[in-house]
Formats: C-alpha cells, structure tokens, sequence
C-alpha cells in the first residue's frame, strides 16, 4: 500500500524536478534545500527555488537495465544512467524513456553525451488501489520525437475586448500503429490521462508565453482518469505551477476541476473558460482547458471492441485570456439530449457502444444542430468560415457533416486529424483545431463543433488574430511536427494493447 | 604499541550462504558462542553488546534485534544496534577508549533469503532513494562507475581488453581463496571463462560472476580493554585505528562518480590514527560488492594511483600470485574470498573481514594463512554502507 505522505512529497518534488540555487556561490541542487554546503551558515535564507522542469540534461552515463527492481518489471528493459543540468553543476538519476528495447544488444555508447529532456512519466507500477506514482526522471533524446522548448514569460502586449485563446499545446506520444490507412497514436506504457494533460499543458504555456502564476483556473475533461476520484487538474496545477505558489504550504492558489461529458467533455469548458476570465476581478487572469485521453477500448473479440480500431491517444490544452489573444472567441451554441449511444458503468473497464456506430440519431443530429444554431446566430454562411473542425471518431463522419453543413473540403480537410492520430475522445476536435491554428491566417474564421456522447455538442467561432504569427514560432512542437515525425515507432496489435494498458 | 588500544580477544561467526531453516537469532547465537568460546569469556563477564544488522526488521518481520542478544546471554546489559558491523565495532572501540566499557560484544547478522522475491527492491531503495524512484538496481550503479571510470582513464583497445580481464580475475581469485575457507558460501573455484561467459550471457561489462551473492549469516568479535582483560588472545591483535566517513546517498549528485571520496577520508584519518601509511598494510578486506569495486577500492585507499590498479592487479594475477603488486609491495585482498565468494549478509560481512585478518595476523588462517617474507604485522578492513555513502576502515596490529 501506498503512503500518502511519503507519495506527496516525492511527486511534489520529482514531478517537476525541484531544487534549489545558492544565490551566493550560485551552486545548484536537485531536490530543496535551505543551505548551501559549500557557503555554510551564511547561505541560510539566501537560497533560491529553482526547478529543471523545463530544461535540457545530458545522458552523461548510462547501462542497459534489464533486470529491474520489482516495480519496474513491467516496463521491459530499459536505459538508465546520470544525467546532468547546467553544464555538469547538477547531476539526477534518470531512465530513458520511450523506447521498446529487445534483448538484442544496444550500444550505450552512441547514447552517452546525447542531449535529453525530462518528461512527466508514471514512476512505476503499483497496486490497482495505490495512489499512481509519477516523476520526471524520465527523460527522452532531445533530437528525437520531442524536442526541448525554452519557457520565456512574455509581458502582454495587446488588450482585447472580448476573451480568446492566448495559447495552446497538443500532444502525441512517438508511437503509433497503422492499420489500413488510419495511423493511431499509442501511449508508451508509463504514459496515461495524466501524464499527457500535463505535457499538453507544458506545451500550452510554453506557446503562450504566459506567467503561470496568472491561471486562475484548470479544467480538465477526460473519459479515462485512471482515479474513478481524484482530479487530473489538481496534479496539472501542481506540475505546472498555476496560480500563485504558496512555497510554506506548497499550494497553488488556483481553482482545478475535472469534468466528464465523453468526448466533449473538454470544449464544453472552453466557454467557461472565457467567460471567467472576463469577470472583472479577474482581470489580467487566465485559464487553462485541457481534454486528455488515452481513449478506451476494449479488445477486439469482446463487446465494445469494435472501438480498438479506432482509439488513440493524446491531449490538448487551450489557455484563454484577454490579453494577446491569438483568437478571439466570437459567440458559441451547445445542444443537448439523452442519447444513450456510449457510455461505461462505474467499475468497468471499457466502455459500452450502442453496437453500432450510432451516427444518425447521436452524433450528426447534434453536431449540425449546434453548427446551424452558432451560424444563424452570427448570420454566417459556410464561405464566411475558413476552417470548420467537428469532433472526428473515424474520417467518414466528420466528412460527411461537413459536406451537409456545406462546406468545401478545403475548409474541412485541414482539420481532420483522426487518420494521424486515431480518435483521441476529449482531445479529438480539440487536435483539430489546434490543426487549423497551426495553419492559420490573422482574420481567419474558425468554427469547431465538438460532440460527446450521451449526448452534445459544442459549436464555437473563432476569429484569428495578427498576435498568432508572433506565437507560432514559440512553438515546434506542432502537429504536423507529431505526424510526420521521423522519429515515431510503429508497433504492431499485440503490443499495442500492451502499453495502452499500461503499467 | 601502545595499549589504549582496543584488543580483540575472541572472534566467531557461521557459514554465509542461505540458512533456510534457521532463525536469524540462531545464527548469531553460533556466533557469538564461538566468540565467546574463543575469547574464554562467559556472558556474565560482558559490559555491553554492539550489535549490527543493516535491514533485518524490514527482511524478517522482527521486533527489536537488541532483544535476540538479550535473549542469549540473559543480561540486561546495554546494547546497542547498527547498520553495519564495522559501524558497531567503531562504537565499542569509542567506548572501550573512553573507560565506558571494559569487555564488549560486537555482533552482526543478516538473512536476507527470507526475503528473496523482494530484496533488490529493498537494497535499492535504501542504498539510494532518489536512484531507486529513476531506476536503478543494485547493479547499475556499479556499471555506471566503472563506465565512468573507463572513460576517466581513456581505457580503450588492449588496455580496455586487460582492464576487463583483470577484473574477471578477481572474481577467479577471490574464488579459490574461498576453497580454503570453510565457512564461504561458495567453496569452489570458477575460470575466467565462466565469468566472461556470464558477462557476454548479460551483455554488460559485469556479469552474474562478478557481483558478490544475497547472504544470510551472522559474526561476533569480543573486543577488551587491554589493560582490563583477564587474558588476551595469543598473540594480541589490537584494533589500531577505527575511522569512517560520508557521502551524499545519491550517487549521481556526488562530486565524483569514479570512485568513493568517503573511503579515502576514512583511509587518510585511520593511518594517522595508527601512524603508518598504507605501505605498511600487509593484508586488506575490501568491500567487492563487484568485482570493480574491488579494484577501485585499491586506489580509494591509496594502494594504487587513480586509473593504475587495474594494471597491478592484471600484472599480479598474470603470475598466479595470491597478492597484488602494489607499490614494490605484496598486498593479499581478500583472502577469505571477499564478498564475491565469501558472502555479503550485509550486517555480518564487516565481522567476516576482522575473523580474516585476525586469524591471518595470528598465523591461524589454517590453508588460507598467506606468507610473506616478513611476518604479518597490520591488515586493514574497508566496509561500505549503501553505494558509498558511508566508509569504514579499520586497522589491526598484531602485538607481541
């Protein structure tokens, strides 16, 4: 079993790689500390909090471990070594992550001097009933699938009248398996719901170039929290530091929630989100909406299985603001109704589907209602749109409800990720759109209609700003980045099933 | 010599290896009563008792080990507990030179099989919690150092070829110093063959045939205040000079990752405690958790120049000698078997490492007794606690 109080204060540390700066000698030290070894007594008070969350290592040494301890058995073999930060100043043990190493041979060697930077991981496997452990002493090549970001806080420049997105960070894990013409993505097995909020978010603040200590408040919607209780949002503020840090009482000062609508359960917020942030008092604030998901699915031969052909995983994260916004949110229109169409009792491992794709009376009927409400609403015709984004659990229904709503396949296509990444639940349209904003033009018009079973939708407008070519290039990790990777691994269905599981 | 110094007048332990039917507290009762055989003492002559075990509560599911002692004896005596036996062997010496104590048991014990599904996690995470949560295994930081090492040194081609064959040969020699040793957990010799063969099987450049074994075990000195004791073993070994040092628990976070800075300080302050220098040491225990760590134990203690012992230890070995070369010297290592053949129960080794020198000093090491051309006067121990985060060395003198 698990204790709470040991487990709290290594995530709380290890999380995001927590130390301390001598801010007399300027030594460096993993892990906090009050008191400089080599300044002595006059160091006390004079030590400044530090982290290695968003900085790049280097594999200094490593081994090939391939009888680990018991709780890392289930990772396989791995690459573990020392990795240090500034130049030597500062050495942590690490493991590499995101590799699937057979028995053959490897040559440590060629991996030894490489640069490398921490992820957020699962720390090992646990109990079903334990408190999941995390940690960022996993770290990954730099020059492989994810690269290292620098995260500079960038002063607002420009106020807007109305809130909109101020950034916004999607990820992917590096493996996928491709079945026909539909490449999914596939978390490495010490990846989760989690862990991919948490590099969402990373990404998000890093494009937005915002001082995370000005979120007031994290949503995060997903359908596969591994707690049936217990928030994602709580560790996304924790990880990423929103709101004001309490340091005596190590508390954020921000409000974190976790909501579940399916795969909406992400974009139902992003109204939410906006309209908080333009609450005068919270003036200069802003919010964070992540959808995450490592989208379930049972196997194949049982029921619910016809969904493994299409489940991927991944999470975005969108952070609304009114100042250097890169797109304005215009007006929105959500519909909703008791439509059974997918769902999973509490205490069951995958979710149950209708038996079929019940596209009819579920997902085009709310899509299209939202989507023709939101258009009237502002008088819009499809030519006004540039980009239209709709929730896409396989390519032939986001096609489909797009050619009835009237729009061109210039309009769609762009922001049809699903064939790249298979359907990430409550990251799906929320991919897309980031997609399309990756892509975008200032003046662009954006609508996305998201769509959760049981049932709803979300239609939003989205009017592009000139500020989005200022972001753009803050952010490399993009998604087509993601989805022509060099560095992605194919896997084959049994293992698939493997890391999806996890550990 | 000068007679502030501790003597030890009696020592015992059991065979290390796996003792499946037996409780820990019936190993180091053999123990002790074979000390206190040795030494002619009864329990009632007994001031207080050191006993070690490094994570035999969390192994064994047990109470207070004080009270297995406690038990055996049936004195209400003081006693205390600590992880290593070198650690309670430096507390008695403390308090025998300090007039606290006149007559003290030092014992150690471990059973590490009892807990055999689990054990590496255990040993990991207390030798190194931060490595553990990354990690590590027992084994991985082994092979860290000695890459950094190879790196350190430029070790490449036929030098890299001689580094590896001289580490393969300590596990051969450390071996056949175990056949002569009844109470080794392994009494057989092996080839070099056998070791490279383990080392190619994991493809790494330590194999199963290079780290030492999990252990059970238990051993037991009796240590007297010269002056004070009824009778001292014939001739007397004294404990010259008791030191330690610490390092950081993390292992990557220290300074320097090639070697142990704990077991040079320990080292430098107890030759100065007994006023030699290293030159004089004729026999040494060393702490060969791995094979490498062996050698690399030779330059922390200063017997061989930084990046140099490989090569002693390959030219010495070469020759078939038991000893190293070192400095125009001979230096016997690890003539019990170290920990590679001998044992490692972790609480009990350091016990094993002074039964061996003192009976080497005594000239009562029976097949095992090394010759050198000179008698044997000063042997010296090296124990570790966890990767290096605390080193103990002591040195014994034998008297007249």
């Amino acid at each position: 079993m698990s204790s709470e109080p040991i487990e709290r204060r290594v995530s709380y540390i290890g999380d995001r790689l927590r130390g301390s700066r001598c801010s007399l000698c300027g030594k460096e030290y993993f892990r906090p500390r009050d008191y400089c070894g080599t300044c002595g007594r006059k160091s006390f008070e004079k030590m400044q909090d530090m982290d290695f969350f968003y900085k790049k290592g280097e594999l200094e040494v490593c081994t090939l471990v391939k009888e680990p301890t018991n709780k890392f058995t289930r990772l396989g073999p791995y690459v573990y070594g020392i990795i240090s930060f500034d130049d030597g100043q500062v050495r942590v043990p690490g493991r590499l992550t995101d590799r699937l190493l057979t028995n053959k041979e490897i040559d440590v060697t060629a991996l030894e001097g490489r640069e490398v930077v921490p992820r957020f991981r699962r720390r090992y496997a646990v109990e079903q009933s334990d408190v999941i452990p995390t940690i960022a002493l996993a770290f990954t090549l730099a020059e492989e699938y994810y690269p290292h970001q620098e995260h500079q806080i960038v002063k607002p420049q420009k106020e807007y009248e109305r809130p909109g997105i101020v950034g916004y960070g999607a990820y992917t894990s590096k493996f996928r398996i491709k079945e026909s013409a539909v490449e999914r993505s596939v978390p490495f097995i010490d990846e989760d719901s989690i862990t991919a909020a948490v590099e969402a978010g990373k990404m998000a603040i890093i494009h937005s170039g915002i001082d995370p200590l000005m979120v007031a408040k994290v949503y995060v919607g997903s359908e596969s929290n591994p707690y049936a209780v217990k928030p994602i949002a709580s560790k996304v503020a924790q990880v990423l530091k929103l709101g004001e840090e309490d340091k005596e009482r190590g508390v954020q000062t921000v409000d974190a929630v976790d909501t579940e609508f399916a795969c909406k359960a992400a974009t139902c917020m992003f109204k939410d989100a906006s309209a908080l942030v333009y609450y005068p008092s919270a003036r200069g604030h802003f919010t964070m909406v992540i959808g995450t998901d490592n989208s379930q699915a049972a196997p194949r031969d049982e029921p619910g299985g016809e969904l493994d052909f299409f489940v991927g995983y991944g999470a975005s994260a969108f952070i609304f603001g009114m100042s250097d916004v890169i797109a304005e949110m215009e007006d929105w229109c959500s519909c909703t109704s008791d439509t059974p169409d997918f769902w999973r009792r509490d205490q069951e491992s995958y979710p149950r589907h209708g038996g079929r794709f019940t596209g009819e009376p579920a997902y085009f009927k709310h899509v299209t209602k939202a989507a023709e409400k939101l258009m009237d609403k502002m008088r819009l015709q499809p030519k006004d749109v540039t980009y239209f984004v709709s929730h896409q659990p396989n390519v032939a229904f986001p096609i489909k409800v797009a050619n009835q709503l009237g729009f061109k396949e210039e309009q769609f296509m762009p922001g049809i990720q699903v064939t790249r990444f298979g359907n990430t639940y409550s990251g799906s349209s929320p991919i897309g759109l980031a997609a399309v904003l990756d892509i975008a033009k200032p003046h662009d018009r954006i609508v996305m209609v998201s769509y959760g079973s049981g049932a709803g939708s979300d239609a939003y407008s989205l009017l592009v700003t000139d500020q989005i070519l200022d972001k753009r290039n803050r952010q490399k990790f993009t998604i087509r980045y993601q989805a022509e990777n060099k560095s992605l691994e194919y896997v084959d269905y049994e293992t698939y099933r493997r890391l999806k599981l996890g550990m | 010599m000068t007679h502030s110094h501790p003597v030890i007048i009696g020592v015992g332990r059991t065979k290390f290896g796996e003792h499946y039917e037996r409780e820990p507290e019936k190993l180091i009762e053999e123990a002790w009563l074979k000390a206190s055989v040795s030494a002619g003492i009864e329990r009632k002559d007994l001031d207080a008792g050191y006993l070690a075990d490094y994570f035999l509560p969390i192994t064994n599911k047990i109470g207070i080990e004080e009270g297995f002692l406690s038990e055996l004896t049936e004195l209400h005596m003081p006693m205390e507990k600590t992880r290593s036996f070198s650690s309670a062997l430096l507390n008695a010496c403390t308090a025998i030179q300090a007039g606290r104590y006149d007559l003290v048991l030092v014992g150690g014990v471990e059973k590490m099989t009892d807990r055999w599904d689990k054990i590496r996690d255990d040993l990991m995470l207390l030798e190194d919690p931060w490595s553990y949560y990354a990690g590590s295994t027992p084994e991985a930081n082994h092979e860290l150092m000695l890459r950094e090492y190879v790196k350190r040194h430029r070790l490449a081609g036929s030098e890299l070829e001689t580094f590896n064959m001289a580490l393969a040969q300590i596990a051969v020699k450390n071996h056949k110093n175990a056949v002569q040793n009844e109470y080794a957990q392994y009494q057989r010799e092996i080839t070099v063959e056998t070791v490279l063969k383990e080392r190619k099987k994991a493809q790494k450049p330590l194999g199963l045939f290079d780290f030492a074994p999990v252990s059970d075990g238990a051993t037991a000195i009796i240590l007297a205040n010269p002056e004070k004791a009824k009778k001292t073993a014939d001739p007397p070994v004294y404990v010259a000079a008791s030191d330690s040092a610490t390092d950081y628990v993390t292992y990557p976070a220290r300074d320097d990752i090639t070697g142990f800075i704990a077991s040079a300080i320990a080292m430098r302050n107890a030759l100065k405690k007994a006023e030699i220098t290293q030159n004089d040491i004729q026999i040494a225990e060393l702490y060969d958790q791995s094979t490498f760590l062996e050698m690399v134990s030779l330059e922390d203690l200063g017997f061989s120049k930084r990046g140099t012992a490989w090569q002693s230890i390959a030219e010495s070995l070469n020759d078939s000698q038991r000893f190293y070369r070192v400095n125009d010297k001979e230096l016997y290592v690890n003539t019990n078997g170290g920990l590679k053949a001998d044992g490692n129960p972790l609480g009990a080794t350091g016990g094993a490492q002074i039964y061996e020198i003192v009976h080497q000093l005594q000239g009562k090491a029976g097949n095992r007794q090394v010759t050198t051309g000179t008698d044997l006067q000063l042997g010296c121990a090296l124990e570790l606690e966890g990767f290096g985060t605390k080193a103990y060395v002591h040195i014994l003198k034998r008297g007249d």
